[in-house]
């Protein structure tokens, strides 16, 4: 099926006929996905949503449960329940790749988020491929392709003046069979060759993961705590950073508990009991942050956890900037191995040393 | 390489090597042409990446308080830079002799991504340094400007859509805290916002807890603050948090004045901590 850029608007309101459908829009002084209105105009390319779309999945602050004290009783409310399907319209590979990463962590290894389910289960994802990469997108490097979206229930391929839509899933069969009958004679534009685009900047990630699970780089750490802010704007704009805390209203008889998004960045995320924080300092958090993108993730499920959609350089307000950062660690001169990766080394050459 | 750059380099490379000084605070390139990020150099070979030109746009200041434990700091101030430095030592952060000041007069710092002049510095009174220990370059004429103009056309609206600015500013604010921790004044060891146990504040990300929190913190700047306006350029959503400080300083100045502004000489002036038989008193 083949739909002119001139009719994602018609699009837009047949989707949103039947349900909630999120489009790249401004609202709170933002670009974002927003709750398309009918007859609105909607353009998919462009410059990416400055807020991912990660909370259409997560939301910034969710109730989890409610309770209550009523003569002697205590009653407990949850607030996890099915949730109306909604439609996520124009999201970029890199943002695309972003939910099958936070898939990973509120789905598997033996936990369903069921929170998080609830909404996954309600959404389709409208991937488009992505055709206007700036000087701070490195997705390429990070394993996404400008053209592909797998994690998505419909691909729209850019040919020009149309978009091509691929279903993926049977959420996606099912979602352009309806779309076919909506448009009509809409659905049948004519299409181009399909528009190639790639990243300028390319950081050898491969190279920083290698050398990150190996050495040590406390100078590179401290270089960037001499002028990070340790504000939340990073993890706040990422579209794959999960940290959240839980906390509570409490009232005389009765409360409501919930969670909201926490941030690495902060001295409270890790202040304990007795006043200990074993990072306190601005050089440890910084390194905990880079360490969770480029190494911690991949180590637990065989994939990093930065997709290189460049939000956090483009919107840093100090320049901390992770493609300079991933160079660094690639490109410096070899450093001592760390405790943990001589161990390793020690462990590895006992192992070869019994075969033998 | 411009003069400035060139001179920083070399005064820092001299202070650096003679030990006048454990390490210099300034700026150094990014990976983009116009990118620049606060650096601190503490060897003559790091002296040699500082950068001083017209895309620093960040305060570099509130560096200068993180590193006292490694000995004296130097630091390239600008006006703002300067002013900060007053303000540090009213606030008993610094020590005049914990600084040693290398006054670079401001050319005005613009947008790296627009070429634009930054609005903090279309809003700045004093582009030279109020303080210095050597200068870096000749004065530059200070700014004509009317600082308060966007407050002005901001009191021109209506109660109901003053309340609706309000309420839209908040609700945008994504509390990531990046206007309190640059800010020149906000040196508490804890903030109030993260004084968990006494609960001042609700972790719910909401209209009402951002305005709880922005309307403090403006309350608890009020009387100090420098108009460096790095809270609103170190805003991710271009909020314009430097309003509520422009109203209190020029209400500050008209019931308590003259008040040129915070920061302006070491100490003081402080209009609203210090008693005068003569002060206003319409409310008694």
């Amino acid at each position: 099926m083949i739909i002119s850029k001139d009719n994602m608007g018609a699009l837009a309101d047949a989707i949103g006929a039947t349900q909630t459908v999120y489009v790249p829009g401004t609202e709170r002084a933002a670009t974002r996905f927003v709750a398309h209105k009918k007859g609105e105009p909607v353009v998919l390319g462009g410059a990416n949503v400055r807020m991912p779309p990660k909370d259409l999945l997560f939301p910034a602050t969710e109730k989890m449960y409610r309770w209550k004290k009523h003569e002697g009783q205590l009653s407990l409310e949850t607030e996890a329940a099915a949730h109306e399907p909604f439609t996520v319209l124009g999201v970029r590979p890199c943002d695309m790749a972003s939910v099958a990463k936070l898939d990973l962590v509120f789905l598997t290894k033996g936990f369903v988020d069921e929170f998080y389910q609830a909404r996954r289960d309600a959404a389709t994802f409208v991937a488009v491929t992505c055709v206007d990469p700036d000087g701070d997108c490195f997705c390429e490097a990070m394993g996404v392709r400008l053209d592909a979206a797998p994690a998505a229930d419909v691909l729209l391929v850019d040919r020009g003046g149309a978009y091509e839509a691929k279903p993926q899933t049977e959420k996606g069969e099912a979602a352009v069979a309806a779309w076919a009958e909506a448009l009509g004679a809409g659905a049948d534009a004519a299409a181009g060759d399909a528009v190639e685009a790639h990243c300028t900047l390319n950081p050898a990630a491969a190279k920083a993961e290698e050398r990150l699970r190996a050495e040590d780089f406390d100078n590179v750490w401290h270089s960037v705590a001499d002028y990070c802010l340790t504000c939340g704007t990073c993890t706040f704009e990422c579209p794959t950073c999960y940290c959240f805390d839980i906390s509570q209203d409490v009232r005389a008889d009765e409360g409501a508990r919930f969670r909201c998004w926490d941030s690495c960045m902060f001295t409270q995320y890790t202040l304990m009991a007795g006043n200990h924080n074993p990072r306190a300092d601005r050089a440890s958090r910084v390194r905990q942050r880079f360490m969770h993108k480029l190494r911690y993730f991949a180590d637990r499920y065989g994939e990093g956890l930065c997709v290189g959609c460049g939000r956090c350089i483009r919107d840093c307000p100090a320049g901390v900037d992770i493609a300079a950062i991933i160079d660094a660690v690639a490109t410096a001169p070899e450093h001592e191995l760390t405790e943990a990766a001589r161990t390793v080394q020690a462990d590895e050459a006992k192992k070869e040393a019994a075969h033998v | 390489m411009n003069d400035a750059t060139q001179i920083v380099r070399e005064r820092a490379t001299a202070l650096l090597a003679d030990g006048t000084v454990a390490a210099v605070v300034g700026w150094a390139a990014g990976r983009g042409d116009h990118d620049r990020h606060v650096f601190v150099a503490r060897t003559p070979e790091e002296a040699a990446l500082l950068v001083a030109d017209q895309y620093c746009g960040a305060l570099a200041a509130k560096r200068v308080l993180s590193l006292l434990d490694e000995g004296k700091i130097a630091l390239v101030a600008r006006g703002c830079e300067s002013r900060a430095v007053n303000r540090f030592m009213a606030d008993r952060q610094l020590k005049r002799d914990q600084v040693h000041v290398i006054g670079w007069p401001c050319p005005g710092m613009l947008d790296p991504a627009t070429g634009d002049a930054l609005k903090r510095c279309t809003e700045c009174q004093r582009r030279n340094p109020v303080l210095s220990d050597e200068v870096v370059g000749d004065p530059v004429p200070e700014p004509e400007l009317d600082r308060f103009a966007e407050l002005e056309r901001f009191e021109q609206k209506t109660p109901e859509e003053r309340r609706a600015f309000f309420q839209d500013m908040y609700e945008s604010c994504i509390r990531c805290y990046a206007c309190r921790n640059a800010c020149p004044c906000c040196t508490c060891r804890v903030c109030f916002v993260d004084q968990e146990r006494v609960g001042w504040m609700g972790e719910e990300f909401t209209a009402d807890q951002a305005r709880y929190y922005g309307t403090v913190r403006a309350f608890h700047t009020g009387d100090r603050c420098i108009e460096c306006g790095e809270c609103q350029r170190v805003c991710p959503q271009h909020l314009p948090l430097m309003l509520l400080m422009h109203k209190q300083v020029r209400d500050i100045d008209g019931l308590f004045g003259p008040y040129p502004g915070g920061g302006m000489e070491p100490e003081g002036p402080d209009p609203l901590r210090t008693y005068h038989t003569d002060d206003l008193e319409e409310f008694m």
